[in-house]
């Protein structure tokens, strides 16, 4: 499938976004700036991007442990994400869920559980909500061929299956949970086909290939907009790093990385522009120009900020209830 | 003697403890291929082969559920669940089918299994990756909590647990896996269910686990040098059963006591210590007992959040003067 010339361009320019704004996390994260463990998204960009092309205003998303970029494609501003991750009073959550748990409940980012699995059949709510309002809106879940393995996956794909609910489910296999390999811990090399277990539609499709998912996603989004219910759509991808920053991942084959970085989501978008003639190599370099301007932005802004203090560590336990400090 | 890491210990102890009775086995998440999240399954694969260490798919229940299936057959196994936090995942497992069985089925089956896993703060992982969970599971007739301390409590620990043949949930506190000390490269097990004094004194009780240990001990010094006052610091090892005895005979000398635990104050391992010394050493006492917890919110993302919620050594010292100037 092809998209017009200006999306294409507009992939592009979030893919990069997303891909500097990840290995911005990571420099920051090794000079001391990042409280905690991250969980980056490098060469997934066009899984998340291609996928949120789909998610319109009124819509939910669900992101996951590694879905930095998927809350940039909401909306939220990048420096609020990236101050977010840096534990600022700035972020969007004021900085107290950090990289694991960015939310912008506006924009309809409902936010992670780091349990995985879990958001699984939180999907399922947010669903049941818009059918019995009669919003027509989507719900975007975000998970891992890993995830695949717990019991909320299957719960919820019978629930959605049995109650026709308007979920898409992203299903990014990047071929491992930590150290495991997917086709270690699943009986099925493409494991959208769960879904027909529960009379739901599951298509794989090429994750590093940004019009493909776009496509793909675009019609199970339709789908579930007409009321037909739920689709997996299963992206083929592969994270270039650790399975947190800091991971050595001595447990994949070199040449596996190489063959992968091969096929960088960036690398083949801008293959397409220039291809197609859609843009010239300045015109790309001047994209990359401004998204690294944004980045140094947001940078800024969140080093600047300041961060939560003792104070605010007992407010939001309870809606109305003090609960006592020290 | 030799000094190595606390999570060497474990390792060690799973080493030699499966050397010697081939009917113990490993699995979880990440424990063969990967040596564990915290490598503490490190080298098992090589030696004991796959059929005894197994990485398990993203499954906690399913995880519990080969582990009391195996175990009710004469097997026993130590299972890894990564972060004490996904214990949700696998609860039902532990508390109704683990806990109950040899009760419920008249001592005909036994469940002597061992679960692993990770525990506490202090590591910026937030939410989900952080909490004590250990109250969770203490209203659990039948379920048996150990915690050590120490690289040598760590190992002979272990080794006591997965010769023990009830179930027994087995806290690591994550900062304490780089911690060293003296272990002996002998096989050895310790008794389940046996608290130690881990310093003498004669002014008060503090009663601790786990890394609250250390933050006790550090104390204790510091109120005998500055302020002259004479701490008895015992570690309970085993949190449920815990040693009444060890405890009342300390009560019974020094009359104060401070009880110190790392999780939420309200329904905590803490109020159960202190209602069981008010009923059978009230006459003991000569200042009402102090409890030191972390605050009844949640462990938070953002650094100042998370090192002001739990226990800090001052806390501690504060809890002591406090008994001592009743
Ligand atoms: C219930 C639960 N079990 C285990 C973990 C630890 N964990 C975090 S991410 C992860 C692997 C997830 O793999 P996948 O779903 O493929 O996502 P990926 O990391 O590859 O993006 C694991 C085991 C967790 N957070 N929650
Ligand atoms: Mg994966």
């Amino acid at each position: 499938m092809t998209v017009p010339k200006e999306q294409l361009l507009d992939f592009y320019r979030k893919m990069v976004l997303v891909r500097r704004f990840e290995e911005t996390v990571e420099e920051y994260s090794k000079k001391g700036y990042v409280p905690g463990f991250i969980h980056l998204g490098v060469g997934q960009e066009a899984a998340q991007v291609g996928a949120m092309a789909s998610f319109q205003e009124g819509d939910y998303v669900l992101p996951d442990h590694r879905s930095h970029g998927v809350c940039l494609m909401v909306g939220t501003p990048v420096t609020e994400v990236l101050a977010e991750i840096f534990g600022k009073t700035t972020g969007c959550n004021k900085g107290r869920g950090g990289s694991m748990h960015i939310a912008d409940f506006a924009r309809g980012n409902v936010g992670n559980n780091a349990i995985q699995g879990s958001t699984l059949v939180t999907a399922c709510g947010l669903a049941v909500a818009s059918q019995i309002r009669r919003t027509g809106a989507v719900t975007f879940i975000f998970f891992g061929d890993g995830t695949v393995g717990r019991g909320e996956f299957h719960e919820s794909l019978n629930l959605a299956g049995v109650w026709k609910l308007p979920i898409v489910y992203v299903l990014v296999n990047n071929g491992y949970a930590i150290s495991t390999r997917a086709t270690d811990a699943h009986p099925l090399e493409d494991l959208a086909e769960m879904g027909c277990a529960y009379n739901i539609p599951g298509v794989t499709v090429d994750g590093n290939d940004v019009e493909a998912v776009c496509a793909a996603v675009g019609e199970a989004a339709e789908r579930a907009r007409r009321g037909e219910g739920a689709t997996i759509v299963e992206l083929k991808t592969y994270r270039w790093q650790g399975h947190f920053s800091g991971d050595p991942a001595s447990y994949r084959p070199e040449e596996e990385v190489r063959a992968w970085k091969e096929r960088c989501p960036l690398k083949a978008t801008r293959k397409k522009l220039i291809d197609r003639k859609w843009a010239t190599a300045e015109e790309i370099a001047a994209i990359d120009a401004a998204v690294e301007k944004e980045i140094q932005e947001a940078v800024q802004f969140a080093v600047d900020s300041p961060t939560p203090t003792e104070k605010d560590a007992v407010a939001h336990v309870y809606v109305g209830r003090e609960v006592a400090g020290k | 003697m030799r000094t190595i890491t606390f999570k060497d210990a474990l390792n060690e102890a799973l080493h030699q403890e499966m050397a010697r009775d081939d009917r113990v086995f490993v699995l979880g998440e990440d424990v063969a291929r990967m040596g564990g999240d915290f490598g503490v399954t490190m080298g098992l694969l090589r030696k004991f082969g796959p059929d005894r260490v197994k990485d398990t798919p993203l499954s906690e229940a399913a995880i519990l559920g080969v582990a009391n299936g195996a175990a009710f057959c004469g097997l026993r196994p130590v299972a890894e669940i990564m972060f004490a936090d996904f214990l949700t995942e696998c609860y039902d497992q532990l508390v109704n089918n683990s806990a109950k069985a040899h009760y419920m089925f008249a001592g005909k089956v036994k469940c002597p299994i061992v679960v692993r896993t990770a525990t506490g703060a202090g590591f910026r992982a937030a939410y989900h990756h952080s909490q004590n969970v250990e109250a969770w599971f203490m209203n659990v007739p039948g379920l048996t909590i150990v915690a050590p301390s120490t690289p040598y409590d760590a190992k002979g620990l272990l080794v006591g647990a997965i010769r023990d043949d009830n179930p027994i949930l087995f806290l690591e506190h994550k900062m304490l896996y780089g911690t060293s000390g003296e272990v002996p490269e002998e096989l050895y097990a310790l008794p389940i269910g046996r608290a130690e004094v881990k310093r003498p004194g004669a002014d008060v009780t503090i009663v601790a686990s786990m890394k609250m240990v250390h933050h006790s001990l550090a104390v204790a010094d510091e109120l005998d040098r500055e302020e002259e006052i004479s701490c008895e610091v015992l570690d309970l090892r085993t949190l449920i059963p815990f040693d009444k005895e060890t405890i009342l005979e300390s009560v019974a000398r020094t009359g104060r006591v401070v009880l110190v635990n790392e999780a939420p104050k309200t329904g905590s391992l803490n109020a159960e210590l202190a209602a069981t010394i008010i009923e059978e050493a009230f006459d003991a006492l000569k200042a009402p007992v102090q409890r030191v917890n972390a605050l009844d919110c949640p462990v938070g993302f953002a650094p100042a959040i998370e090192d002001y919620v739990v226990p800090r050594p001052e806390d501690v010292a504060r809890a002591v003067r406090a008994v001592v100037d009743y």
